[in-house]
């Protein structure tokens, strides 16, 4: 019994040496991830951009996944600045409290949040502005749809779902302003068989493009079915409804973590908010169907250059909500603070923000 | 008449995963087995139906995959609740734990793969009926299977001798026993028949109603089946009539918000599931006398014989 | 006549075998994970070394599994509770959900009071708001005759989506940009953390709470009645044993209870109400107190393992780069082979003769 106890104090010793030993080496880079990397979604493009960082050399990245938000979360962040990892990224809302919390005790490690808006001496957030690709999409759909109606499945009434449906309606009003969105809430935001659900709903009351602000790709399954159109979203989605899938707004957030990653070990790195656009390619359009006519291909590439360019605005006013009273003045454009807080639809779209 | 058509179409395509976990479930409680593992079982069935389709590229080979899955998980726990006197509660608890941590593992390679999927049914001039047509085109053979079974299990379970001999074991296994009734077999019969089902129910969701392996696919599908078998008293006609109400909840919820009608408050659709069946509960204890449907005596007892 | 292996249930239960066939039971259960990882070419022994490390291996691992097992906890001693009296409530859930806004409402309505009467008055509304969301299914349940079980499992839907109603609707931070939470409570409103360490003085509440358990059934009538009634109704009621009253005491004590856990959960940890501290720990309690057979001590020996286990994958995770799920797979592990180790200890073999 002794010498079994011994051996294994010897193993835990040689453990935690090799361990150290490591950390002292390479660049770490730490992850946290809300759901499994498995849901094809949101994770699963993070996890993407994670593995675009362990070819640098010298770095070397981990993640936790399903980590709920709160006392779970801190936990997680806790541990891995105790290892000493120098850069950790959070890649949902709730994980912005915990976060902060931790970024005070451990002053030498970076701390990146993603999607919300608090920052600190050492940790500043980050989003891409998908509310961009958001809108070229809606420029397809406006373009494809027979029926003036478009179905969009989302999942929970919070700005950041709110703000992508409505760039989608202005970029679809922006080619057929006569087409009206209808938002179907699914309180999920994966669940493949409510999404169905949701997805056939919309389809039933006419709809012939559906889109969607969800993990799985059920919304495009269920547009084929139909015989209908669709846009994915998160990834090109086209393998799962090669006949439905117009085009899909997607993450592609490696070159946004290289970029933070270099300016870390340069030193040059600066706590603040990076809220990256389309010029950056850090959102980006999948390539367009086959179904999708030449013209309107054009359109929407030029548009997309516009964007990057800066001569074309999503949200330059006059933008009024579903009331009729103009919510963003003409020859105005939204401040980032304003998009950050959406929490009205614009005209066109059917639907409640509750 | 299309709006109908659409919700009536959605709501029985949508509601046979439950339909065919809550039947099997039936029969494995009537023999007075309580299996909690139902939720474990349908998802590594949706899980094993894929990859044996997607390896085989047969549908046949891909269900008969996940039927074998359910079974085996069954099989363990009906070897706990039978041979080792388990709690069946734990045992169920675990057997779902275990199986939704083997099916995100294992499955992992196979995310984001396309497989095959059974397509709708060819009506052909069916379709021309009203109401029933449009309805079944939307259908697949598979749905149809499940609905055949309603009747197929309530005539087993009330009059035949298999049907006679399950509700002994459930409701009193000493009498049974003395009576020459084989108690164990019964049991581990109506379990696997459970797992079976069970592992059906999570196929048609991986090769049929939404294609493909995902991780968690089945999103509690499986508890909603246990709470059916209350709801549905332990009658598979009732457990049909219980499948569709919950699935036209669910379709009705997203039909107001789709065409911007909102007769009734989402929330108030949310909520009447779990209020219904509180409901239920009450009618079913409050008619208790007329047998109107009460749960099987050993229901959760484990037998011991000598 | 053939000779075949018979069983027999024991008279008595083993007493010190027993914690042999348990640690054989986790031996077992360990070979197995590490088998499954061995498979998938991973390190087996270095990686149980690592979720032992990760748990437990040092100061902090062993400060972050106690914070863990708090909520865990107290669910689990309340879920205990009403199974001595063989009530089964599942709906710790729920009631740890109505404990938490039952908590939060005081700490948002009087942010003026100083804090040694602001927290017991949470503490006090997460009882009440707790141990109702809990008298719910036992007055059902003696009125109506409805089966508790089912009623505790549909209280949990219907709190989880009274909570989410709260936060999308009227509770919500106007500040929080449109984000599901309540605005964050005032430090007043905060169990504040013991000098250095990271632990909160919540865990006091825990000891509390096993301390007076145990009192309660070991020297208290009621608690000697509860463990009479739920060995045998009947003869419960012939000893003029007031059931009816018992069911609602110990529902509300349990309710409770797991109303601590929520209160604990939104004042020490996250600070304000949010939908994310609903993760489960109302069903994990159920598992806890059976592994620990309803024995305070043991209770939270088991919530700690547990909390452990579930800290540690997350190491697994950084180091071998093992999906969460493996957390899952382990701990459906222990609960079978513990389930089979239960067997042995109630039952023994021996050889007999056909007949």
């Amino acid at each position: 019994m002794k010498k079994v106890l011994s051996v294994m104090a010897t193993a835990l010793l040689l453990v935690t040496f090799c361990g150290g030993m490591a950390a002292a080496k390479d660049f770490q880079v730490g992850f946290v991830y809300v759901s499994p990397i498995g849901d094809a979604g949101w994770s699963w493009a993070h996890d993407q951009g994670r593995k675009a960082l362990d070819k640098m050399p010298g770095v070397k990245t981990s993640f936790v996944e399903s980590v709920p938000e709160g006392q779970d979360a801190e936990r997680v962040i806790l541990n891995m600045a105790r290892k000493g990892y120098r850069i950790i990224f959070a890649t949902s809302y709730g994980y912005m409290d915990p976060m902060l919390k931790v970024a005070k005790k451990f002053p030498k490690t970076v701390f990146m949040h993603c999607s919300g808006f608090k920052t600190a001496k050492n940790m500043g957030n980050y989003f891409g502005r998908m509310y961009q690709a958001r809108f070229l999409t809606g420029m397809v759909a406006g373009a494809m749809t027979k029926s003036n109606i478009i179905g969009y499945v989302a999942a929970f009434p919070i700005p950041e779902v709110i703000r992508g449906i409505n760039a989608f309606a202005l970029g679809v009003q922006s080619v057929n302003p006569k087409a009206q969105v209808r938002v179907v809430w699914t309180k999920t935001w994966y669940d493949p068989a409510t999404e169905k659900e949701a997805a056939k709903s919309l389809l039933d009351v006419g709809a012939d493009v559906l889109t969607q602000h969800q993990d799985s790709p059920a919304t495009q399954e269920a547009a084929q079915e139909k015989g209908a159109y669709s846009i994915g979203y998160n990834s090109d989605m086209s393998k799962f409804a090669p006949k439905a899938h117009l085009v899909a707004a997607v993450w592609n957030w490696s070159p946004f973590y290289r970029y933070i990653v270099e300016q870390v070990e340069k030193g040059t790195w600066k706590a603040k908010a990076y809220w990256w656009g389309i010029d950056k390619g850090i959102v980006n359009i999948s390539p367009m169907g086959p179904m999708v006519p030449q013209a309107v291909k054009d359109k929407v590439l030029a548009a997309k250059k516009d964007l990057i360019s800066g001569k074309l605005k999503v949200f330059a006013g006059p933008v009024a909500d579903q009331k009729g009273d103009t919510k963003i003045a003409d020859g105005k454009v939204a401040s980032d603070k304003e998009l950050l807080g959406m929490t009205w639809f614009v005209k066109g779209v059917v639907g409640s923000t509750q | 008449m299309d709006d109908l058509i659409f919700i009536l179409a959605i709501t029985l395509k949508s509601s046979i995963p439950v339909l065919l976990a809550s039947l099997g479930e039936i029969i494995t409680e009537r023999s007075g087995i309580l299996n909690l593992g139902v939720e474990g079982m349908m998802l590594v069935g949706a899980l094993a139906g894929f990859v044996v389709g997607q390896q085989s590229g047969s549908l046949l080979l891909g269900f008969g995959g996940a039927m074998a899955a359910g079974m085996l998980l069954a099989l363990v726990h009906a070897f706990f609740c039978i041979h080792l006197r388990a709690s069946q509660v734990i045992s169920g608890l675990a057997v779902t734990i275990l199986a939704t941590g083997l099916s995100s593992f294992l499955g992992r390679p196979f995310i984001g793969r396309v497989g095959i999927h059974l397509g709708s049914l060819p009506v052909g001039p069916l379709a021309e009926v009203p109401l029933v047509g449009p309805v079944l085109a939307q259908q697949n053979w598979l749905c149809l299977a499940a609905l055949a079974l309603v009747p197929l299990t309530a005539w087993a379970l009330a009059g035949s001798w298999p049907g006679l001999s399950i509700r002994a074991v459930g409701e009193d296994p000493e009498a049974a026993d003395a009576a020459g009734v084989p108690v164990a077999p019964i049991r581990y019969a109506c379990t696997l028949f459970g797992g079976l089902l069970a592992g059906l129910g999570g196929a048609y969701l991986s090769l049929v109603y939404t294609p493909g392996w995902k991780e968690g696919m089945t999103g509690g599908q499986g508890w909603i089946a246990i709470a059916m078998v209350i709801f549905a008293t332990w009658r598979p006609g009732r457990a049909l009539l219980g499948a569709l109400l919950f699935g036209g909840l669910t379709a009705l919820q997203f039909y107001f918000q789709a065409t911007g009608a909102e007769l009734v408050p989402a929330w108030i659709l949310r909520l009447l599931p779990y209020l219904l069946t509180v409901g239920i509960l009450f009618l079913v204890t409050v008619l208790k006398r007329t047998r109107f449907g009460a749960a099987p005596a050993a229901l959760g007892q484990p037998f011991f014989r000598g | 006549m053939a000779i075949s292996l018979r069983i027999r249930k024991r008279q008595t239960p083993l007493k010190l075998q027993s914690g042999l066939v348990l640690a054989g039971a986790l031996v077992l259960s360990l070979a197995l994970s590490a088998l499954l990882l061995k498979l998938q070419g991973k390190p087996a022994g270095q990686a149980m070394l690592v979720i032992f490390q990760g748990a437990f291996g040092s100061l902090w691992a062993l400060e972050d599994s106690l914070i863990k097992a708090v909520p865990i906890f107290l669910c689990s001693l309340g879920v205990a509770v009403a199974f001595r009296l063989q009530i089964w409530n599942i709906g710790a859930e729920g009631q740890y959900a109505l404990g938490a806004v039952g908590a939060s409402w005081v700490a948002l309505s009087f942010p003026s009071l100083p804090w040694y009467l602001l927290q017991p008055l949470m503490l006090a509304a997460a009882s009440v708001t707790g141990g109702l969301w809990g008298l719910i299914p036992a007055v059902l349940k003696l009125r109506m005759r409805t089966n508790e079980i089912i009623v505790t499992l549909m209280l949990n839907y219907i709190a989880i989506l009274f909570l989410d109603y709260l936060v999308y609707g009227p509770w919500k931070d106007p500040r929080s940009f449109g984000f599901p939470m309540t605005r964050q409570f005032d430090t007043a409103a905060v169990v504040s953390k013991i000098g250095e360490s990271n632990l909160n003085w919540g865990i006091l509440v825990c000891v509390a709470a096993g301390v007076i358990f145990w009192i309660f059934f070991r020297f208290t009538r009621y608690g000697y009645e509860i463990k009479a009634g739920g060995e045998n109704i009947r003869a419960a009621r012939y000893a003029r044993i007031p059931y009816d009253y018992l069911v609602m005491l110990v529902m509300v004590l349990s309710g409770a209870l797991a109303g601590w856990a929520g209160f604990l959960e939104v004042s020490a940890t996250v600070n304000r109400l949010e939908p994310s501290i609903m993760v489960g720990y109302g069903y994990t309690a159920i598992v806890v107190a059976w592994l620990a057979r309803l024995n305070p001590l043991f209770i939270g020996v088991a919530s700690l393992l547990l909390a452990g286990l579930r800290v540690g994958v997350e190491q697994l995770q950084l180091d071998f780069q093992v999906p969460a799920a493996f957390g899952q797979i382990m701990e459906g592990l222990i609960l079978l082979t513990v389930l089979a180790g239960g067997f042995f200890v109630n039952y023994r073999f021996y050889l007999g003769k056909k007949d």
